[in-house]
């Protein structure tokens, strides 16, 4: 009696256990043997890049009969957040699309990234492309973009505000914005709750007044207090001050339908600072400017060290997981050949990264945008890539807190500064 | 640990049954080693021990890579977050949360569940429409009003803009974390109202008549007779309430995700940020912990001090908000 | 009553109206296009365009979401329940020295949700090698469910008579038949109500899926909306044709489980 009386109890937990076990691992089980599955992860959500990828997938599968691409696509925001949670747990997708910069460097230092520099020929990649991805002269991932952030306006209402040309200085900026205010129209888009889009104007104004190199040293001794870091922000604060952005900005989010880029696509804001993709996103998120939208490049500071010519940017690349499998090099090397590049590069989603593909862009912006870019006297990665994330984040935030009037220009240094120090050894 | 005692006299158990047959004797210890075994083991695994790797994670400068933190900084991270400003921010927003949940959400659920208790025609639907929100999830119910109360093209301003009512909501420090509140209001009121409507039902309606014929009559009989036979009831309401405030994540994290600048965030955004977005898990345990205490003491402090004798009730109820 | 009941109708239909508008807004637009809801927000749908719901329909990741849900809230359901009525028996029906404290143990583990213990569980998750497993969030979903529960069966089993014990001990009962074969056929109700709380916790459970899952096939309903809206943003339409399927089967199970629910929730807060 006693003996079943525990059998039986031994038995119901069993059961009560093991029956979860058994059923769960079942979607957990990849392909049949002697298949490959790639894990490829990407943030392409909108079209034409969405599409093209889906394609290269299908393409792919039916060149290599054994490998099935296995694409997670997630949203920007989700997107960051979900890979850091997977690469802390030790783990990378087989092929994963990087900005490169802070955020590569610290999952390549924790073992999760393979070192490609022995498989891949890079004569044809340009330099600039390539920049973020290498780390003490090992290459860690292929480029598939490369671009420029600046302003994006609406022409029509440049006119209309009696705007003859478009800023080149940060006075002659903040000048168009009080006459587009003083013509009624709402003079900048701006996506506040997102916070990266926020961080693009503190990083130009850094750049133009402290100059690039006072950027990178930050970067190695973790100082942003310098004075031309605080002015910085309070130029940042002066714009601020005029009240150019839309209402609700602060709650705002990129491509939502009342977003940053649909306010500038519908019309209803005149700019938005943002990288080479903002004329795709604003076509799928509004009805687009067409021929009205114009490009120019981030206005100079009066006395500042920094040069009109300088770009901050990046592009996008695609990584490898340590552990993935080796047709994972040869999708990655397809993905990126001359002849899939040139596609995406035609469909203006991406500019080119190899050479001998600047012809392929056709749209007139992005022309704009590609020689700018191409004629660049120096470079910046953006910050919240190029600098260990929690520093990155910090930035982002402290931005987002000058854009809302919670913070000081001094603060937002000081806080950068605390940050980057206590994430340094 | 579970070892059967030989003189069970020695403990009473209140409304137990007789327990003649079961002392001592092995058989028993080995069923109830295999009865509470795996339950305990399941808890000590997952509940209790992360909340005490938290507390050994607060101590370290980690990024959450690799196998166990290393580099030790004792209480760096409290330093840190005592000095921080978002950290009082925090503590402000749940202060105001709490403050508005026990001056509007729940006397609000009050006034219904008493007007609910009248016989008025169709109550029955009416309480079930009324507590429907509660099962919907955070994230449903965070879509949904994150898309309503947009400033543009949300409902909430369409509507509301004759009235002169218009607001940027979710968008502005100085309205979003309101706007929280109120999606808070509309999903959990209903649960409130329930618990309250349980709590009239079991008041017996002879002290209500013996009230009338002393002369007492609409409020008077509310104040001096219903609201003080609630009182068990309320203050689980009010315990529930705080402990979910303290806790509070997916509504703030569909919604705003803390902002406009920090505006709205709770202390479970800022840990998840910290933790899951920027890497510094040890810094982001620091606050795992100032969470645990502040619930602990809350609700030890509570427990003595306002329903001692209410506790059995309390704790069966607690579950429910999540 | 002599008062006529109409101011308190009135009350009534606004509160209704506050908890309705925003879940008929988000039925009706499905039916609009992101067009005509921009131009049309109020009105019924002119022409209805089912489109939206019937493309979710089609979409097989919406049902996996679905089954992922279903599958994760049954698996946590029967493991929360089994394990917490043997401990419920014991704590109930048993003397033993420390059990006071042990239960004790338990029920203060209801003062501490997912939020506070986040990132350690996601550290043991990892060490256990539980993430992306349904697995990871059965176990911890169970473990967090074990204090409510046992705290709910073992006031149950508290409240049937000795007389009923003792007569099965005199039919030759081992203690486990009786809990078996007696106890719990008779404590149904009580384990129907903590399974539609298991059951709802878990539908509707977002922090733990969410640091878990980053396999799209093993999401759950939750983390698809929240996916959904980032991807479809600019369509607000769709958007909201995904959140009313979303919200059908939570409502569906309101309406038969009500009783169980509401029983559930408000059973301890009024006996104390």
């Amino acid at each position: 009696m006693k003996r079943t009386c525990a059998l039986i109890a031994a038995a119901v937990l069993v059961a009560g256990c093991g029956g979860g076990q058994t059923a769960t691992t079942e979607p957990e089980e990849g392909g049949a043997p002697g298949k490959v599955t790639l894990e490829w992860w990407h943030l392409s959500t909108s079209d034409p890049l969405k599409t093209i990828y889906e394609t290269r997938a299908k393409e792919y599968q039916a060149a290599n009969p054994n490998i099935t691409v296995k694409m997670t696509v997630l949203e920007n925001e989700a997107y960051k957040a979900k890979l850091t949670t997977l690469t802390q747990s030790g783990k990378a997708p087989d092929v994963f699309a990087t900005w490169g910069g802070g955020v590569l460097k610290q999952q390549v230092d924790a073992g999760l990234i393979k070192d490609i520099s022995a498989d891949v020929d890079l004569t044809n990649f340009t330099t600039a492309s390539m920049a973020a991805y290498q780390f003490d002269g090992k290459t860690y991932a292929l480029p598939t973009d490369i671009g420029m952030v600046g302003f994006w306006y609406n022409k029509k209402h440049f006119e209309k505000a009696g705007i003859a040309e478009p800023p080149t200085t940060w006075t002659g900026f903040l000048d168009a914005v009080k006459k587009l205010k003083a013509a009624g129209i709402t003079p900048i888009a701006l996506a506040g709750k997102e916070k990266w889009p926020g961080h693009y104007y503190w990083a130009y104004l850094a750049m133009r007044i402290a100059g690039l190199p006072a950027l990178q040293q930050a970067g190695t001794d973790h100082d942003f207090t310098k004075p031309e870091f605080v002015q910085a922000g309070q130029q940042l604060k002066a714009l601020v001050d005029l009240e150019p952005f839309q209402r609700g900005f602060l709650g705002a989010g990129y491509s939502t339908p009342d977003g940053q880029s649909a306010s500038v696509a519908n019309g209803k804001a005149t700019m938005e600072l943002m990288g080479q993709w903002a004329p795709t996103v604003q076509a799928d998120s509004g009805e687009g400017l067409g021929e009205d939208l114009g490009f120019f490049p981030f206005p100079e500071v009066e006395g500042g060290k920094g040069a009109i010519t300088e770009a901050f940017g990046g592009g996008g690349g695609m990584a490898l997981g340590a552990d993935a499998p080796k047709e994972a090099l040869d999708f990655l090397k397809f993905l990126t050949s001359t002849e899939n590049h040139t596609k995406a590069v035609e469909s203006g989603a991406v500019l080119p990264v190899l050479k001998g593909v600047e012809s392929a862009v056709k749209d007139e912006n992005l022309k704009v945008v590609a020689e700018s870019l191409a004629s660049a006297t120096g470079f910046q990665l953006y910050l919240d890539q190029a600098y260990p994330p929690a520093v990155g984040a910090e930035v982002n935030d402290s931005v987002a807190e000058l854009f809302a009037g919670a913070k000081t220009p001094e603060q937002v240094a000081q806080d950068i500064t605390e940050v980057a120090k206590s994430e340094s050894e | 640990m579970t070892t059967v005692t030989r003189r069970p006299e020695a403990e009473t158990l209140p409304a137990g049954p007789r327990r003649r047959r079961r002392r001592g004797r092995p058989r028993n210890r080995l069923t109830i080693a295999l009865f509470v075994l795996p339950a305990l083991a399941l808890f000590l695994l997952l509940v209790v021990a992360p909340i005490l790797v938290a507390g050994y994670a607060s101590a370290f400068r980690w990024n959450g890579f690799g196998g166990l933190p290393t580099d030790f900084i004792g209480f760096g991270n409290f330093t840190r977050l005592f000095a921080s400003d978002i950290f009082y921010t925090d503590l402000g927003n749940l202060l105001l949360l709490i403050v508005a949940t026990l001056v509007i959400q729940l006397p609000f659920a009050l006034g219904i569940a008493m007007l609910l208790h009248q016989r008025i025609r169709g109550r029955a639907l009416y309480r079930l429409v009324f507590f429907a929100p509660y099962v919907l999830s955070e994230v449903i119910t965070g879509v949904l009003f994150s898309l309503i109360l947009s400033p543009e093209n949300g409902i909430a301003n369409q509507l509301l803009g004759p009235l002169g009512l218009e607001s940027e909501w979710l968008s502005h420090p100085d309205s979003a974390l309101w706007s929280i509140f109120v999606v808070m209001t509309w999903k959990y009121f209903g649960f409130h109202m329930m618990i309250y409507l349980a709590g009239r039902q079991n008041i017996p309606n002879e002290l209500i008549e013996a009230a009338k014929i002393d002369g007492a009559a609409g409020w008077k009989i509310f104040r001096y007779v219903t609201l003080p036979l609630l009182g068990p009831t309320i203050r689980i309401s009010v315990f529930l309430s705080v402990i979910y405030t303290i806790q509070l994540f997916d509504l703030v994290w569909i919604l705003t995700e803390g902002g406009p600048a920090h505006a709205s965030e709770t202390l479970a955004v800022t840990m998840f940020t910290l933790g899951f977005e920027r890497a510094q898990v040890g810094y982001a345990s620091a606050i795992s912990v100032v969470m645990f205490g502040l619930s602990l003491v809350f609700a030890l402090a509570y427990q003595r001090l306002v329903m001692r004798r209410d506790l059995e009730g309390a704790t069966t109820a607690m579950g429910g908000k999540r | 009553m002599k008062r006529t009941t109409l101011p308190l109708h009135a009350i009534a239909w606004v509160v209704g109206a506050f908890i309705l508008i925003p879940v008929v807004y988000a039925l009706l637009g499905g039916f609009k296009s992101t067009q005509q809801l921009s131009v049309n927000p109020f009105g019924l749908p002119s022409p209805w365009e089912p489109g939206n719901y019937t493309e979710v329909l089609a979409e097989g990741s919406f049902w996996r979401q679905v089954w992922n849900s279903t599958f994760i809230a049954v698996a946590t359901t029967v493991l929360v329940v089994a394990l917490s009525a043997l401990a419920a028996f014991v704590f109930a029906r048993f003397a033993f020295r420390g059990r006071e404290a042990l239960f004790t143990l338990f029920t203060a583990g209801l003062m501490f949700p997912f939020a506070v213990a986040i990132l350690p569980i996601f550290v043991m998750l990892r060490t256990l090698n539980l993430i992306d497993n349904p697995l990871g969030v059965i176990l911890v979903q169970a473990a967090f469910g074990l204090p409510l529960t046992i705290i709910i069966l073992r006031q149950f089993f508290r409240s049937i008579p000795g007389e009923i014990e003792e007569a099965a001990t005199i039919d030759g009962c081992s203690p486990f038949g009786f809990f078996w074969r007696i106890l719990l056929p008779m404590a149904r109700p009580a384990l129907a109500t903590v399974s539609v709380l298991a059951i709802v916790g878990s539908w509707n459970n977002f922090m733990l899926p969410l640091v878990v899952f980053s396999d799209e096939l093993s999401w759950t309903l939750p983390l698809g909306v929240q996916q959904f809206q980032g991807q479809y943003s600019s369509d607000t339409a769709r958007v909201l044709a995904y959140l009313v399927l979303a919200m059908v089967p939570a409502l569906g199970f309101y309406a038969i489980a009500e009783r169980h629910l509401i029983g559930g929730l408000t059973a301890g807060a009024t006996k104390g």
